[in-house]
């Protein structure tokens, strides 16, 4: 218990779309604890995302609870769920969201200026990962200078800038080849390796099998939750 | 409030990179409210420069100088009733001159028009015969150029000697040198003695068009009988006003027999009187000014509220990112609010510089067409003042705020996760 991340029950989110209603989490619970590496699976509309955006405290559930580190952040107001996703919470979305204008140290400092960081403690961080993911050598880079692996680097960069608790990935190699996506599954390996706890979604088996726990959601339920006995593993 | 003000520089760069990203239309966007800045600016330099003529009117009519007259200089336009008033005599003046007590000096004045001055086989019309005191010296009026003024033996002798205005000088003396030379007035022989320092303004002009005789000569030589007098009392200095000012209307109440419940038959004029008369003209530019400048500042307004709004529906992704990244509400309403803000300050800048060229151009205008009127820069400055552009700054940021306000509120509240989805 005391090392458990996350720890939401019974949690049910729906829809109004006029008349009616979409239960795209019908009654969900789930622990996930420190330095676990999740993978997220299921068809189309199962509630991948929707799990996803409640986990990273993007949204907030219709009804039933979840405990972020023990703290009930299930009807927290706005501003209070931004500082948690702020510290807490690093994301990577399938089509890397980078400011288009700003070099990759910009876009990896982002999450640091909302933090109150200054300016000089910002760069060193943001130098630092942007080395760990292997692009020490592109800070002045704008993300169209740069492959779209590069980018989704950044990205993790900036996920990881701020040490979080959690890394939420929603598709991450959804828009890279299966070669570029291997890369970016060796990186996840790593950060796994390090201490970080990891949640991604994929619809790709190949890829969810780099995770060591597989959660299959179906129709806003989960269907099965299993621990990978066979997990691909990069030394 | 200490992470908005770290963070003031990168949000005022991101409000650049929109404005560079489309400068058409950004442009376009501030128009209005570049107009209504203009509008500040310039009324606020026109309303300087009237400030700064205005002073130095006072000075030539003397801060601490009243005049007691039949006629007013201000403010009471019922000429019929002006005109239904006893004239002051001469007789009156010398008696306001004995008793006066707090007065520094009680100096006769008669303005005789229409008398053409001869000189060198010319003839020149339209100047002022005053005919007044040798202590008029110790008025505005008495600074000489050249020459002096006539003395107390001059004034109690009747002399023919004269004093002459600046514009008298000019025409009559291009060359200079006019003292010691001989002018005629009507048929009547006078000796230049000096000449008075330029004082008039372009709003002043005409007091420069004074010829200062003897009391006593003009007297003598044209009778005044038929004229009412101006006594012109000076304080000695701006804070014996009041107490002068009371001395003289109950002397002057008693020298005119006025019973207790008549009013006064004479005016007290001073440069306070046209104070109130400044005030309406400054009241009406600013009426004026102010209209207009709230007009287009509402167009102005509309302008920017609409690109910045265009702005957060462009931008709907970043926002939801920065959200999501950790942005509070606040953070997200400051960047639009320094962005709108940013917008209207260029604006500002470039007014300034429209502003600049507009004066300068008005002005070259003024001294190629109207040479009279030259020495307006010396009012009208070419230039803006500090303040003038701290208010323009001010201003435009106001107006950057508000049209700001309602774009940032609705970027802040955006759900993260549907402007993450939006393409
Ligand atoms: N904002 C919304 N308004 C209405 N319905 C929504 C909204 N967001 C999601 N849904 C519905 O909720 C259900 C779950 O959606 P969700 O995005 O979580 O699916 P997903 O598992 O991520 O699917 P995919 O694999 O296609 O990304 C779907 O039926 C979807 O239509
Ligand atoms: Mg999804």
């Amino acid at each position: 218990m005391s090392n458990s991340v996350i720890d939401i029950k019974s949690i049910k989110k729906v829809y109004k779309m006029g008349q009616e209603e979409v239960h795209a989490l019908r009654e969900v619970s789930l622990n996930i604890q420190q330095n676990e590496y999740v993978a997220l699976m299921g068809p189309s509309g199962s509630g991948k995302s929707t799990l996803m955006n409640i986990l990273g405290c993007l949204d907030t559930p219709s009804s039933g609870n979840y405990f972020f580190r023990g703290k009930d952040v299930s009807k927290l107001k706005d501003n209070k769920l931004a500082e948690i996703r702020n510290r807490e919470i690093g994301f990577v979305f399938q089509t890397f969201n980078l400011l288009a204008r700003s070099s990759s140290l910009k876009n990896v400092e982002l999450p640091l200026v909302y933090s109150g960081l200054k300016k000089k403690e910002r760069d060193e961080k943001a130098k630092n990962k942007l080395t760990e993911v292997g692009l020490g050598d592109r800070l002045d880079h704008k993300p169209n200078e740069l492959s779209g692996g590069q980018r989704q680097r950044v990205a993790i960069a900036r996920a990881l800038v701020t040490n979080p608790s959690i890394i939420l990935a929603d598709e991450p190699t959804g828009n890279l080849d299966s070669k570029t996506g291997v890369e970016i599954m060796k990186l996840f390996n790593d950060l796994w390796k390090n201490g970080n706890t990891i949640i991604l979604v994929t619809h790709e088996e190949e890829i969810a099998q780099h995770a060591k726990r597989i959660i299959r959601l179906k129709d806003g339920l989960i269907e099965t939750d299993e621990i990978n006995s066979n997990p691909i593993i990069y030394n | 409030m200490i992470l908005f003000i770290r963070n003031i520089f990168d949000n005022i760069k991101l409000g650049l990179n929109t404005l560079i990203v489309n400068p058409l239309r950004s442009f376009l966007a501030s128009l209005g409210v570049m107009v209504g800045i203009s509008i500040v600016i310039l009324m606020g330099w026109v309303l300087e420069g009237l400030d700064n003529s205005v002073s130095k009117t006072f000075e030539i009519i003397g801060v601490d100088m009243l005049y007691v007259t039949k006629w007013d200089w201000t403010g009471n336009t019922n000429w019929k009733f002006l005109r239904s008033r006893k004239n002051i005599t001469l007789d009156q003046t010398e008696m306001m001159k004995l008793m006066h007590n707090s007065a520094e000096y009680v100096i006769p004045n008669v303005n005789t028009w229409g008398k053409p001055v001869y000189y060198d086989g010319f003839k020149f019309d339209g100047f002022t015969v005053v005919g007044t005191s040798y202590q008029n010296a110790y008025t505005p009026a008495g600074e000489t150029l050249e020459g002096r003024y006539f003395t107390q033996f001059e004034d109690e002798q009747a002399a023919q000697v004269v004093t002459i205005g600046y514009n008298i000088y000019k025409q009559l003396f291009p060359e200079g040198n006019a003292t010691g030379k001989f002018i005629k007035i009507g048929k009547h022989k006078y000796e230049v003695i000096g000449v008075v320092k330029k004082r008039g303004t372009f709003i002043f002009d005409f007091i420069d068009n004074q010829i200062f005789i003897p009391l006593n000569s003009l007297s003598q030589n044209f009778g005044i009988s038929r004229r009412s007098l101006d006594i012109g009392i000076k304080a000695g200095s701006k804070e014996k006003l009041d107490q002068v000012r009371t001395e003289t209307i109950g002397l002057m109440r008693t020298i005119r027999d006025l019973k207790p419940n008549e009013k006064d038959d004479f005016s007290i004029n001073e440069t306070k009187a046209f104070e109130e008369n400044i005030k309406k003209i400054r009241y009406t530019v600013w009426g004026v000014g102010i209209g207009l400048t709230l007009l287009s500042f509402i167009v102005g307004v509309i302008g920017i509220m609409n690109i910045m709004l265009v702005s957060v529906s462009e931008r709907t992704k970043e926002i939801g990112l920065r959200k999501a990244l950790g942005a509070k509400k606040g953070a997200i309403r400051f960047q639009f609010l320094v962005e709108s803000s940013v917008l209207t300050l260029m604006g500002a800048g470039f007014s300034i510089i429209g502003c600049l060229g507009i004066i300068n151009i008005a002005l070259i205008i003024v001294k190629k067409y109207f040479p009279d009127f030259s020495d307006v820069a010396t009012f009208f400055p070419p230039f803006l003042s500090p303040q003038l552009v701290i208010v323009a700054s001010v201003v435009s940021v106001v107006v950057g705020i508000l049209s700001g306000l309602i774009p940032a509120i609705k970027a802040s509240s955006l759900d993260p996760v549907e402007a993450l989805r939006s393409e």
